[in-house]
């Protein structure tokens, strides 16, 4: 919203602050200033000029040539083609050199043949209206060579306020709440809005009927005549209006504008010639029903619309606009003027349903103090009467309905509103800043008994700590000193899923190379499909951010999958990993599940191998494994391939995918994506793999993996190389496993260090080479033990098909 | 022999000068001085010698020996000091290759932020909590004092989860707040707790909207909380991720689950006359803070009249963007490794 200063200023003396002063004060006291304008910058290069010749120009019957005096230098030779250019005229007058709105900048130039040296301007040229007829005439008494801006009292300063920190003051709609705001930060008097008239005592004889009291309980309504059609407002309104960028339309329309900008309550000017039967009815719209609002777009209305009818039909819209057929136009003689209570809910979700808020229904959705009703009705006459002198109220203002803000009372105690605050003020200080903001206050000895101003009490203001923030306000936030809690501190509780996700991410990130990430929750509904399921297995979103992306993702995979084809272009290889949440719903409970996942995704272009040779199902392998073992968990981690029976995710490789266990708790996955689906995703050019696992699970199992020392053996060890030649079908585990099982109590490790296929050995054999340690806590072992073991070995390789190379 | 032993000699120094270095040095001495050495060799040979003979040769073999060890001692200091000399040279290493390769990851920028905060408020006592993505209507607007027709609720801002019966709808949480109500109910009070965490709203993207973005919330409620404490809180915030103190001040801000709000400003930490960042103002707008409304410790149970709190709320993806400098907001869920590799764990 914009605030005018010079606006303001009619109601609190601020002429000694600067613009930028005042800013600040909003902004520390009461909401946030945005920025601060100059109201007629654009136009601050026009000056006041007189016509001191007029002529036919030679070459264009319709321009006239004149001889324009501009203040100091000689009179020059102007180009004009209004028909209302004449000798003798104060017009505004942009000299060669000056800049007008829209960037134009006037030069030196010739029309038919004739020098022109600047241009002499209409309203619209200067963006002070759409007049375009004629050129502006100034006052016979306007000093030559004075800027326009000073000439016309266009100078102001414009504050720009954020419209969301005056969501919950109702008061702050219009330039009277903000006077008020200023003379309580400012401890100087606040002056009363002029609302003197002298009312007719006829009693008005429109039938005023509230149907539906709910939307609106109170309606009020004056019959006025204009004493003639509608006219330009004066030039100060204009300049008003134009400052906080309210464009002027005719007096009575700027009126209505200027009474809401002022107090903050709309009201609406009907041709009360066109109104039918002398009746006003405030009634739900029909549904379906069809209105034509005043900016001559066709609407279907609904039952939960507000509208007003005249006898006949209806003819506003209620709180958001009036209606096209009775809107005041050129030939409007007589309005009934109408200030009203609207339900503040029922005002906002029309105006949101038709996309049309509008300043007035943006202020009945504040929900207003129903005494505005009253001063805006006064003060709408009390301005046309100024301004208009035939005109005429016709009968007592009538009101149907009765709406008051509630009474409030609250009860404050001041020890505690200074400790809230952390500041030393006392209650006479407090009773001051209170009584200055319109609460009334009574002193009770311990407690103030404090009563709400209607225009705060609507919905602002209602309990004690609502007026700890007033005191504070204007006492100023920033006054508060830092002070650190006094509390003991005591070891904060943990959460166990939290801290491991942050230790395996970092081993991720140090140890692998990975890129932790973050994708988002939502899935594109063609993935149900791809991951095999329907949309039952998913959480869904019911008003999506994109169409079609409704499902909430069970885990983190398919997302990865996405950034990772995102990312194949320009990185044809990488690892990113991500902690993140998982949903899903659960029969038969309302609220879904939500699974704590690890995610890593990578990637290998096919034409760009990675260091190293081994695969990428096997880096996965080694990564899950390195895992496992920083939280100690290696020893008890049962690695195995997935199986026909395992139910497996669709992402997941039918067979070049692994398990990953301990004991009888399941961990999670890792292993190739399915070629379909990389396929799918036009990822023809690169090899994908994926490790998910679920963190309640590893939480589960790694709370117990505590690791314990085992002093080394005091006796060396014997290493002993061996390879074994056997058939390709034998599955590393069962050879591991056949090894460890004869292979005696004194075997220690044992580590895989060759896989060899080719020269040397038979058709569809393997040889799998290992480095063995033989040792004992006891005693230095023997060349006996060591030959022992390659006997057993041997007869391990034998049983499995093949033979010890020697 | 004497003959023999003397040409040895000779030969001897000769090859010894000729090694080049300390492997060839080696095989010289062995095949002078080893057990199969020339030397061995004519000394086996003394046996044979008559007794008159056999002084003056051993004798002779003995300095031939000797002679060999010198030159040995000789050659050997010589090459060390050679190849030191050389070493120290730099041995034609071009020290201006770049290092090994070693696996390069990183963290998430707005993960890093959080992790750091988390790590400043354990260290503060706080207890770090996190509460549901998808969150109830109860939680995420009634608890927090937030009217039932508040324009917040509506679809154009908050996601809604399908098929939800009209009492029990559910959303995607809006902000960090619901977990005041959540940590208060399970921890009660007095607490202290950071609640990092994702949030979501109904936005159209662009460089400074997201529908998914991550906040952190505060909160501390106990007997005698004030204004000054969660001033000090939040100090202590922007100390933790600017890693300097920052002029700041409060003013006032309307959030319904506070009161009294506010909107903390920091003197702009990029520069001393206004700059794009503080559009000039040399002050940004940071962190919304305000006292815990009555009816949110209410719906935590918690009993307004004994205790009081505050609580702030904290853009970690805003934070992150102004502390490393990002400016589009859409970089930080895009996954894109162009964006991740500028910032090493």
């Amino acid at each position: 919203m914009k605030i005018s200063l010079n606006w303001v200023g009619d109601y609190v003396d601020i002429s000694d602050l600067s613009a930028d002063k005042v800013a600040e004060l909003l902004s520390l006291h009461t909401a946030e200033v945005e920025g601060v304008e100059t109201f007629g910058e654009s136009i601050q290069d026009v000056v006041v000029g007189h016509v001191v010749q007029c002529g036919q120009h030679p070459g264009a019957d319709k321009l006239s040539l004149t001889l324009v005096e501009y203040g100091g230098e000689e009179p020059v030779p102007v180009v004009c083609g209004a028909p209302n250019v004449r000798e003798g005229l104060k017009i505004a007058f942009a000299p060669v050199g000056s800049k007008l709105p829209g960037n134009l900048k006037i030069k030196k130039a010739k029309l038919r043949g004739e020098v022109s040296r600047g241009m002499i301007c209409s309203e619209r040229e200067l963006e002070m209206s759409d007049e375009h007829n004629g050129i502006l005439e100034l006052p016979e008494d306007a000093p030559i060579g004075e800027r326009l801006i000073d000439c016309l009292g266009m100078v102001d300063s414009v504050l720009e306020l954020d419209n969301k920190s005056l969501t919950h003051r109702p008061d702050l709609w219009g330039h009277y709440g903000f006077a008020r705001e200023l003379s309580v930060i400012l401890d100087r008097p606040l002056k009363p809005l002029d609302l003197e008239v002298a009312w007719p005592t006829n009693a008005g004889d429109w039938k005023l009927k509230l149907s539906d009291a709910e939307g609106c309980p109170q309606y009020g309504a004056v019959e006025i005549d204009l004493g003639g059609t509608p006219g330009l407002a004066p030039a100060w309104m204009r300049n008003r209006l134009q400052a906080v960028e309210q464009r002027p339309v005719s007096d009575i329309v700027d009126i209505t504008n200027y009474v809401l900008l002022e107090i903050g309550q709309p009201t609406h000017a009907f041709d009360a010639d066109t109104l039918r039967g002398r009746a006003i009815e405030v009634r739900a719209a029909q549904d379906g029903e069809r209105f034509t609002t005043l900016d001559g777009v066709e609407r279907t209305l609904d039952q939960n619309d507000l509208v007003i009818a005249d006898g006949e039909c209806s003819v506003a819209l209620a709180g958001v606009m009036g209606g096209l057929v009775t809107e005041v136009t050129d030939s409007t003689t007589k309005i009934l003027l109408e200030s009203a209570v609207f339900h503040p809910t029922r005002i906002r979700r029309t105006a949101q349903r038709l996309a049309l808020r509008s300043e007035a229904s943006t202020r009945f959705e504040k929900s207003l103090d129903p005494a505005y009703t009253e001063q805006a009705t006064a003060r709408f006459t009390k301005l046309l009467l100024d301004m208009r002198s035939d005109a005429k109220v016709l009968s007592a203002p009538q009101v149907e309905g009765d709406s008051n803000a509630p009474h409030v009372v609250v009860q404050l105690d001041p020890a505690r509103t200074s400790q809230l605050l952390g500041i030393e003020m006392d209650r006479a200080a407090m009773t001051g800043i209170l009584q200055r903001l319109g609460f009334g206050v009574e002193d009770q000895g311990q407690e103030l008994a404090v009563t709400v101003p209607s225009w705060r009490a609507t919905k602002d203001v209602s309990m004690a700590i609502d007026l700890v923030e007033e005191v504070g306000r204007i006492y100023g936030y920033n006054r508060i000193q830092a002070a650190p809690l006094d509390a003991p501190v005591t070891v904060p509780v943990q959460q166990p899923l939290r801290l491991l996700g942050h230790q395996l991410v970092q081993r991720l990130v140090n140890s692998h190379g990975a890129f932790e990430t973050q994708s988002y929750s939502f899935l594109d509904n063609a993935w149900a499909n791809r991951l095999g399921l329907t949309r039952k297995d998913f959480v869904c979103i019911g008003n999506p951010v994109q169409a079609e992306v409704e499902l909430m993702r069970r885990d983190p995979i398919p997302s990865l999958l996405e950034q990772a084809v995102g990312n194949l272009r320009e990185n044809p290889v990488g690892r990113l990993c991500e902690l993140a949440k998982g949903y899903e719903p659960v029969d038969g409970a309302l609220e879904p599940q939500e699974r704590r996942w690890l995610a890593v995704v990578e990637w290998t272009g096919k034409d760009t191998p990675r260091e190293g040779q081994e695969s990428l199902f096997a880096r996965l392998r080694g990564v899950s494994q390195d895992l496992m073992r920083s939280l100690n968990l290696l020893d008890n981690l049962k690695v195995t391939p997935v199986s026909a029976e395992d139910s497996l995710p669709a992402w997941a490789h039918p067979v070049q995918s692994l398990n990953y266990h301990v004991g009888e708790t399941f961990l999670g996955w890792s292993g190739r994506v399915h070629p379909q689906l990389q396929a799918e995703l036009e990822f023809e050019r690169a090899d994908v793999g994926i490790l998910l696992l679920d963190l309640q699970a590893l939480a589960q199992v790694a709370e117990q993996a505590e690791a314990k020392f085992t002093a080394p053996s005091k006796f060396p060890g014997i290493k002993v190389d061996i390879a074994l030649a056997l058939p390709q079908a034998v599955a590393y585990d069962d050879v591991v496993g056949a090894i460890r099982k004869s292979g005696g109590k004194f075997l220690d490790t044992l580590e895989l260090f060759d896989v060899y296929t080719g020269p040397g050995l038979e058709d569809g054999q393997r040889s799998l080479a290992f480095r063995s340690l033989l040792r004992s806590p006891e005693r230095t072992l023997s060349d006996k033990e060591e030959r022992k073991f390659l006997q057993k070995m041997e007869q391990v390789a034998v049983e499995l098909g093949g033979n010890l190379r020697s | 022999m004497r003959n023999r032993l003397e040409a040895l000699c000779r030969d001897g120094i000769a090859a010894v000068a000729e090694a080049q270095n300390a492997d060839a040095l080696q095989e010289v001495e062995v095949h002078l001085l080893g057990r199969n050495g020339a030397l061995t060799a004519q000394l086996k040979g003394l046996g044979k010698l008559s007794a008159e003979e056999r002084p003056a040769a051993g004798k002779l073999a003995n300095e031939v020996k000797q002679a060999l060890q010198k030159a040995l001692e000789d050659r050997r200091a010589a090459i060390d000091k050679a190849e030191l000399e050389e070493d120290l040279a730099g041995n034609g290493i071009d020290p201006t290759l770049p290092g090994s390769p070693m696996p390069v990851g990183g963290v998430h920028p707005v993960m890093a932020v959080a992790r750091e905060l988390e790590d400043l408020f354990s260290s503060m006592g706080y207890v770090v909590w996190d509460g549901p993505e998808i969150e109830t209507e109860a939680h995420n607007f009634d608890d927090l004092n937030i009217p039932g027709d508040h324009p917040a609720r509506e679809s154009h801002d908050t996601i809604w989860m399908e098929d939800t019966p009209e009492d029990g709808r559910l959303c995607l949480r809006t902000h960090t707040s619901p977990v005041q109500v959540r940590a208060l109910q399970k921890f009660g009070a007095p607490l202290r707790v950071v609640a990092p965490g994702r949030v979501f709203r109904q936005e159209a993207q662009d460089a400074t909207h997201e529908h998914t973005f991550h906040q952190m919330e505060g909160l501390v409620v106990d007997k005698g909380i004030g204004v000054p404490h969660m001033l000090h809180a939040m100090n202590s915030m922007l100390e933790g991720i600017f890693g300097r103190k920052l002029e700041t001040r409060l003013r006032p801000g309307f959030f319904p689950f506070v009161e009294p709000g506010f909107e903390l400003d920091a003197r702009c930490p990029f520069c001393k006359s206004g700059c794009k960042v503080c559009k000039g103002s040399t002050w940004i707008e940071l962190m919304p803070g305000g006292l815990v409304h009555p009816n949110v410790l209410r719906a935590a149970g918690v009993d307004p009249e004994v205790y009081s709190g505050f609580a702030f709320g904290l853009g970690l993806s805003r934070m992150a963007m102004l502390r490393y400098g990002i400016h589009d907001i859409r970089w930080m869920m895009s996954g894109d490794l162009r964006f991740l590799e500028q910032f090493p764990a």
